[in-house]
């Protein structure tokens, strides 16, 4: 079973922007957070979209590091690869910090590797202020409105994310049915082959989801050469340029501002 | 972002016009036999038809051609003509026929398309260009037609099964057509779901203000609603249109003889007082359901007091069984009910060993022969998969996810060929050539080399039964195994299911279909995680331990009493 998506308990200032506003602004955040080597920038970040993810978004601050949870051994493996592999540690005129085994650690590897592993916390925690506030139907309903996103395209996709829990059901029951048929995999090749297998299964059941979708949605009339109307408007209103110009003036500060 | 709702005028429906066919046929593409051929009627505004047919006859394939999918949307052959109100189809574009009917498919979790309520309902309204103001007030006044009002802001994953059908409804009737279809609504729903929907059904017939076309299998609710019925063969051609009272007797036995079930009202006096499926099943040649002593058996299969739950988000945990105790003896057929969420599948999971439970334990006989040998029961979890494999089977309520195999033959050799001979049940020829007595049993024969996955669904169902036959289970577990079959494919389960238990085979039919309650040895029933009843067929229908019992009982009885005094015989 699925958890249930991270949604907003109360309506905050993010919550009353528009989707589009907030990918604007999410993307200065990525890209000072990205392009930067020096641990303090990501650092930064983090702390200011904490603040905003404590203020503004709505999401219930508890359950964010449960949420984000899987994504700290991804974190912790870049960092540690990244300090490992660093081509400052051939550099002979750096000070060795530890060494292990073969491996020699200088003090640059270490910040450039905190630095890396940095960016998978900002990556998330803007990803979350971006996407948390509102759900996907309003993303995929802003994206038509502002940016001219074609129909098929974002409500295609939308239709696409409702079917996907269902596979995560259907995998399991196909893995139920092989063990029952005595064909439960033995030994990592044999499961290998076996995630194959039910992997095509799972297509051909999600196929078949699919086209039953593709011909309900046909059926209300979707794509039928009617121009769309909107249930839900949005306008950009002040609140959307004013999250624009604090997040792209935050990123400045945290690339820019020295130490 | 988004502004003041300010509700506008409601659009005017469009007025409920008239279906005349004539000669009409479809192929599809790549097809050379017509999926249905000939059909000429003409149905007047206002009128409720029911569609009958076995399965495999073109019912949804008239459906998708009332809808206008056939031909603008689907590709494939038309055939003669077809018109609604004034309007030729075939020659309509789908954008006006889609201002006209509306169209409401068997599965609920594929065709809503928005994650939100509201949404849901406004989709299709967005896609033919309605005004801001004009779905502010269609929306809630949709909900409220189907019984769901004040349910917009909820989240269409929340929903129970009938609730979703509910709104697959609303989301139609938004749109105001004057034609209505409804392809198996409630194929998919438990009893209370079904019930909920034929409440909205007779509620929308007496209004008068749709022409509908309704096709399903539950026909002892069905056919108080309809005005006419349309009858089909198993060839897609039309074997009679009548009104719903006066069909001849010719066209009900040619209807039965194409295997679809067929309304109890229809069958006769002979046998007033029985129950729809004994007779049907019964006539068609299946031996009466005798009532063994559970005593007589071996005990193969025990769960006792057992607890599974299941991670939720903030509540802690989710109980789906709650102190379940249940015994299976060697040569019993037991039938599983309870409504949706009430822990079926998650009993039959954790019979089968695919979970272990929290609590309590479940332990299971290695084979009927070896019953009464010393051998100790076994916790079902611990055993290795070939273990289980030769012990336990499981028949999903959709075949497909449980195919391994790239045709049919290796399909059935498969798990013979995991288990191995030393666990088997005797069978010691060769396993492609069991397989193929295994395939010709079960009427496969022909389809030896054929992929799985291009079977029909009546095929599908026998061919899952058949895996399983080279080295029957001592134990078989079915998740409605009769989900989608007409009567004949039904009966043809029935005898099927009936050989394995004569030989001592021990069968848990997990169903919503009260037809098979009868042809069971045993009920048992759930509701929210615990047992409820487990006792006879005829003491469970008698008194089924739901509130409403109605429609536990023989499917649902809502009258239909209108005006012009048409209803129920």
């Amino acid at each position: 079973m699925l958890p249930a998506p991270l949604a907003p308990t109360r309506p905050a200032f993010l919550t009353r922007t528009t989707p589009v506003a907030r990918l604007v602004a999410g993307t200065a955040w990525l890209v000072a957070g990205i392009v930067t080597l020096d641990p303090i920038v990501p650092v930064r970040l983090s702390l200011a979209a904490i603040v905003a993810l404590w203020l503004w978004s709505g999401l219930p601050l508890r359950r964010i590091p449960g949420r984000l949870a899987p994504l700290g051994f991804a974190m912790l493996s870049l960092t540690v690869f990244s300090i490992l592999l660093s081509s400052a540690n051939g550099d002979r005129s750096l000070a060795t910090l530890a060494q292990i085994g073969p491996a020699r650690i200088t003090g640059p590897a270490i910040s450039a590797g905190i630095a890396v592993g940095l960016r998978v916390v900002v990556i998330a925690l803007t990803t979350l202020l971006v996407f948390g506030p509102s759900d996907p139907t309003r993303m995929a309903d802003s994206l038509v409105q502002q940016w001219h996103v074609p129909d098929r395209f974002a409500y295609g996709t939308l239709a696409a994310l409702r079917v996907a829990p269902f596979m995560a059901g259907d995998w399991t029951t196909i893995g139920a049915a092989r063990r029952l048929r005595g064909l439960a995999p033995r030994g990592p090749v044999a499961r290998v082959r076996e995630a194959g297998g039910r992997l095509l299964v799972m297509l051909v059941s999600a196929i078949r989801r699919a086209e039953r979708l593709a011909l309900a949605m046909d059926a209300r009339g979707f794509d039928s050469g009617v121009r769309r109307t909107h249930f839900r408007e949005f306008r950009v209103g002040w609140r959307d340029w004013l999250t624009i110009l604090v997040a792209v003036a935050v990123a400045a500060a945290a690339f820019f501002v020295p130490r | 972002m988004t502004e003041a709702a300010v509700a506008g005028p409601l659009k005017i429906a469009a007025a409920p016009p008239s279906i005349e066919a004539t000669d009409l046929g479809w192929t599809y593409a790549g097809r050379t036999r017509p999926a249905i051929e000939g059909l000429t009627f003409r149905l007047e505004p206002g009128r409720v038809l029911l569609v009958l047919g076995p399965s495999g006859s073109g019912k949804s394939t008239l459906a998708r051609a009332l809808a206008g999918l056939a031909p603008h949307v689907l590709p494939g052959r038309w055939q003669g003509s077809l018109r609604i109100g004034e309007l030729e189809v075939a020659e309509t574009p789908a954008r006006l026929l889609g201002e006209r009917i509306g169209l409401v498919f068997q599965d609920p979790d594929s065709q809503l398309v928005m994650t939100r309520v509201d949404d849901e309902i406004a989709f299709g309204l967005e896609n033919r260009g309605w005004s801001r103001p004009e779905m502010v007030a269609g929306v809630p006044e949709a909900l409220a037609q189907v019984g769901l009002s004040g349910f917009e802001p909820r989240s269409t994953v929340t929903l129970s099964g009938g609730e979703k059908q509910r709104l697959a409804i609303a989301d139609v009737l938004a749109a105001r057509p004057g034609l209505l279809i409804l392809d198996e609504p409630t194929a998919n729903l438990d009893p209370p779901g079904m019930h909920a929907i034929f409440e909205q059904l007779a509620a929308l017939a007496r209004r008068r203000e749709h022409t509908i076309v309704l096709i399903e299998h539950r026909l002892e609710a069905a056919l108080p609603l309809a005005d006419d019925v349309l009858l089909i063969d198993d060839e897609g051609r039309q074997l009679a249109f009548a009104p719903a009272g006066d069909v001849g007797r010719d066209a009900i036995g040619l209807l039965e003889r194409s295997g679809a079930w067929v309304p109890r009202a229809w069958q006769g006096a002979r046998r007033a007082d029985e129950r729809a499926g004994v007779s049907a099943v019964e006539r068609a040649g299946e031996p009466a359901a005798s009532s063994r002593s559970v005593e007589s058996g071996a005990l193969l299969l025990e769960a006792v007091d057992i607890r599974v739950e299941y991670p939720a988000d903030e509540s802690g945990k989710r109980v789906a069984l709650d102190g379940v105790s249940v015994s299976l003896w060697a040569g019993e057929r037991v039938a599983l009910v309870g409504p949706n969420g009430a822990g079926k599948s998650s009993l039959l999971f954790a019979l089968a060993g695919l979970l272990r439970p929290a609590a309590g334990t479940v332990r299971l006989r290695a084979l009927p022969r070896d019953a009464e040998a010393a051998e100790p029961m076994r916790d079902p979890s611990r055993l290795k998969s070939n273990e289980i494999a030769a012990r336990i089977g499981l028949v999903f309520a959709d075949p497909e996810l449980g195919f391994v195999a790239g045709t049919a033959r290796d399909e059935v050799s498969a798990s013979a060929r995991a288990i191995g001979g030393r666990n088997g049940s005797g069978i010691d020829e060769p396993d492609d050539r069991g397989a193929d007595g295994v395939l010709a049993r079960f009427g496969l024969g022909h389809l030896a080399t054929e992929i799985p996955f291009r079977l029909s669904q009546g095929e599908q169902r026998r061919l899952s039964l058949a895996a399983l036959a080279l080295r029957p289970p001592a134990v078989l577990l079915l998740d409605e195994p009769t989900f989608g079959l007409d009567r004949r494919g039904t009966q043809a389960v029935l005898t099927l299911l009936d050989d394995r238990r004569t030989a001592g085979q021990a069968q848990i039919l997990a169903t919503h279909d009260p037809r098979l309650l009868p042809a069971c040895d045993r009920v048992v029933a759930l509701d929210r995680g615990r047992v409820v009843f487990d006792g006879s067929p005829d003491a469970f229908l008698a008194a089924p331990p739901y509130e409403p019992a109605g429609p536990w009982r023989d499917g649902v009885a809502v009258r239909r009493t209108d005006a012009a005094g048409r209803g129920a015989p």
